[in-house]
């Protein structure tokens, strides 16, 4: 579904670099859905929301040692409606679940969910009466990662898996 | 002075005592049910018992072991004037299909019932709550019995004998359409979770009622603050808890002794290192392990490292709730903290979840470079400590939203059983780590720090001379630790060396024996307490003789002070419950267990 179109050798946004000094306002060419794709990919707004010990790494990862800035991803939105992406950061559990299920259906689309950490992968070592065991049995998770916390590094890497994925959605990333 | 107690107690309820006992030093009293109320008054205003906080309260579900009645309620308490604990264990009458209840219980079945304590000690209001919930043991005259962990409409109580663990079978398989699957996720409850009721004094039709959360910035983590507001003015806060309610008492109840350390890092998990220490001194009391010098005092050194950690996570969200210096407050303090996992890392591998402490000793010895990098840190730490004064101390902004804001006096707090920084901004100088020493913190020359101002800056001053206390004693433990055994000699709780296995027998028999049966601790009950960043963290353990305990205990420091914010928050304005609950320094971790 190509709009604009650029040369078949440049490719996405390849135009800008030659006018890039001579004050000209240059051109860029690109389809829409690699253009839409390059905007959402580069700047993947968190929601404000933590559950568990992983919420701790969550903080760490956004503050100024690992600075999760460096990836687009430090507007950190309180409300939901103003986030595209969900870190279930740690445990849910039976009376949580209700709850995280109502906040990513008031995420407007295009949305994302990382589950960070075992226990939102897997119930990770709370296999008992009380913890969901993985947040995929009500969310449609896109990346998930390992480790009981994962570092922030890691969360990086999933943060960069999901733009990956972002990158090559089709059709705006419509979701039937 | 416990026999004066008994003496006395024996005089003036004749029948009420069944029973006492003494086990690694905890005093144990069997009371009658009925006279419960008559001995617990006693206890709180005579002059010599004059126990005056209630530590703790917990259920026991004696199904297994084969005891009548078939439940008891443990009451842990301590005496601040006198500096001594007792524990009271009631016997709660079986409730026959007539007796004991009218059989009306909520779920078609009739629950023990034992009279409420709350008008004694209010602390007991969540506390027995918490014990209806999740044992089923009904509290008769309590304000408001009522769900306080599991969702309103769940069925049934987890902690009792009779209830599973739970959870699924695991599976490794790839097919997701697998029928073996089919139950997968219909262990959600139905229906919305925060429709829970309300207390009914709530006046919802005058007044308009906020919900806080429980997905909310403020309240550092899931925690819903119910909130009823005239105008601006807060008449009342219900804060309603479980929302990250994890089962950490009953999975420890399914897992060896040794299997639920790294359980406990997850439960206040800014503190890990202090909550592994807390444990692992319950254990040790009831295996009555001796502990090398060495081992206590890289106790105290990690120990203190992370009072020093929590108090970081707490200042940076303190301050940036409060909006004080908007970010950049947060942002010293998580690097000050960074300083410290990575001092961790070094020591065990991990940031967070450390589990470095062991049972009887170290998981493995120390780094040869922890020593250098404590005292790096230590010099670095002492300019950032500086910093956080500068930036916060005479702030205007910091000193007018913290000044005269949430008030809690000495008795309110004692009465509520609050424990940590929050009693000692009060002005009680009530510190596990100076009154009954444990480790080797009568080594060192430190303070306390107190303050009577009981508003949230004197918790701000109090926290922040408590950093200064902890270097001391950190600097004073790295001067004087000398090198020695990682851990104790004794073959019942700790593997013998490596080089050892290979050439005696009897330690191949210790080894193999420790790691396919874990340890075999005494029958008995122990209580442990820990002076955690937050407060009192408390381990209660039943052991009944083989290597899981039957039963265990957290008292989680947040849980009981969290208690306080109705009390804090009432008639003041909605912007001050934010540093209020910033104040209070909660991680819901653990007050949800
Ligand atoms: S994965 Fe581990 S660190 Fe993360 S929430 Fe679960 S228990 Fe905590």
């Amino acid at each position: 579904m190509g709009v604009a179109v650029g040369s078949p050798q440049q490719g996405a946004l390849g135009g800008t670099q030659a006018h890039a000094k001579d004050g000209s306002a240059g051109f860029a060419l690109a389809k829409l859905e690699e253009l839409v794709n390059w905007g959402r990919a580069n700047s993947v707004w968190p929601l404000t929301f933590g559950l568990a010990c992983c919420a701790i790494e969550q903080i760490s990862a956004a503050a100024s040692r690992f600075d999760i800035a460096r990836f687009g991803s430090e507007v950190f939105r309180a409300s939901p409606r103003q986030a595209d992406l969900l870190i279930v950061s740690g445990r849910v559990s039976n009376k949580m679940a209700p709850v995280i299920k109502r906040i990513y259906d008031q995420m407007s689309d295009p949305k994302w969910v990382i589950a960070m950490g075992d226990c939102a992968s897997c119930g990770g070592p709370f296999n008992n009466y009380a913890i969901v065991q993985g947040v995929d049995k009500m969310l449609p998770v896109d990346v998930y990662v390992p480790g009981c916390p994962p570092r922030p590094e890691a969360l990086f890497y999933a943060i960069d898996k999901l733009r990956e994925k972002i990158k090559a959605e089709e059709k705006l990333g419509v979701r039937e | 002075m416990t026999e004066k107690i008994i003496e006395k107690l024996t005089a003036k309820f004749p029948a009420a005592l069944k029973d006492h006992s003494e086990f690694r030093g905890d005093t144990t009293l069997k009371i009658d049910a009925e006279q419960l109320r008559d001995v617990a008054s006693f206890l709180e205003s005579d002059e010599d018992a004059q126990y005056n906080l209630l530590v703790d309260i917990y259920g026991t579900d004696r199904l297994n072991l084969g005891q009548t009645p078939r439940f008891a309620v443990n009451y842990e308490l301590y005496s601040i004037p006198k500096n001594s604990f007792i524990r009271l264990i009631v016997d709660v009458p079986d409730p026959g299909r007539n007796g004991g209840t009218d059989g009306s219980g909520r779920f078609g079945e009739p629950l023990p019932k034992v009279a409420s304590v709350t008008d004694i000690w209010p602390t007991a209001n969540w506390l027995e709550r918490e014990t209806y919930d999740l044992m089923g043991i009904e509290f008769e005259n309590h304000p408001w019995m009522h769900r306080i962990m599991m969702p309103d409409n769940w069925v049934g109580h987890p902690l009792r004998k009779d209830y599973p663990l739970g959870g699924e079978p695991v599976y490794f398989e790839k097919d997701r359409n697998n029928p073996r699957f089919a139950h997968l996720g219909k262990q959600i409850m139905a229906g919305p979770s925060f429709e829970t009721e309300l207390p009914e004094e709530m006046d919802t039709n005058g007044h308009m009622v906020l919900n806080l959360g429980p997905h909310h910035p403020a309240t550092h983590g899931v925690l819903r603050l119910a909130t009823e507001l005239d105008g601006e003015k807060v008449v009342r806060v219900t804060p309603e808890l479980g929302y990250l309610h994890s089962g950490f008492e009953k999975t420890g109840e399914n897992k060896r002794y040794e299997k639920f350390i790294p359980y406990c890092d997850r439960m206040d998990y800014v503190s890990p290192m202090n909550n592994n220490l807390a444990y692992v001194m319950a254990v040790e009391k009831l295996m009555d392990v001796d502990i090398p010098e060495h081992v206590q005092y890289v106790r105290v050194i990690l120990a203190e490292l992370q009072r020093i950690a929590s108090h970081m996570i707490w200042l940076g969200t303190h301050a940036m709730d409060v909006g004080g210096t908007p970010h950049a407050a947060p942002l010293y303090c998580f690097m000050m903290r960074e300083r410290i996992l990575d001092i961790f890392e070094m020591v065990c591998g991990a940031r967070m979840t450390t589990s470095y402490f062991s049972v009887g000793g170290l998981r493995w010895p120390l780094p040869g470079a922890f020593m250098d990098a404590v005292r790096a840190f230590l010099k670095e730490f002492a300019g950032y400590y500086h910093d956080y004064h500068v930036m916060l101390t005479k702030n205007p902004l910091w000193l007018s939203r913290l000044k005269g804001i949430g008030i809690l006096k000495a008795e309110e707090a004692i009465a509520l059983g609050i424990t940590g920084p929050l009693l000692r901004a009060a002005g009680v100088p009530l510190d596990l780590r100076k009154v009954r020493p444990y480790c080797v913190y009568d080594q060192f020359d430190f303070e306390v720090p107190t303050s009577t101002d009981a508003d949230s800056y004197a918790r701000y001053t109090v926290r922040m001379e408590e950093l200064h206390q902890s270097m001391r004693i950190i600097e004073q433990a790295i001067d004087q630790i000398k090198p020695g055994p990682y851990r104790t000699a004794d073959r019942k709780v700790a593997l013998p060396p490596r080089q050892e296995i290979s050439t005696s027998m009897e330690s191949l028999i210790h080894h193999f024996k420790l790691v396919t049966e874990g340890y075999l601790p005494p029958e008995g009950q122990v209580y442990s307490i820990g002076e955690n960043p937050k407060g009192w963290l408390g381990f209660g353990l039943i052991s009944d003789g083989t290597a899981k305990p039957y039963r265990l205990r957290v008292r989680g420091p947040s849980f009981v002070n969290l208690q306080a914010t109705n009390t804090m928050a009432r008639g003041g304005f909605i912007s001050d419950l934010i540093t209020i609950i910033g104040s209070i320094d909660i991680v819901l971790g653990e007050v949800d267990r």
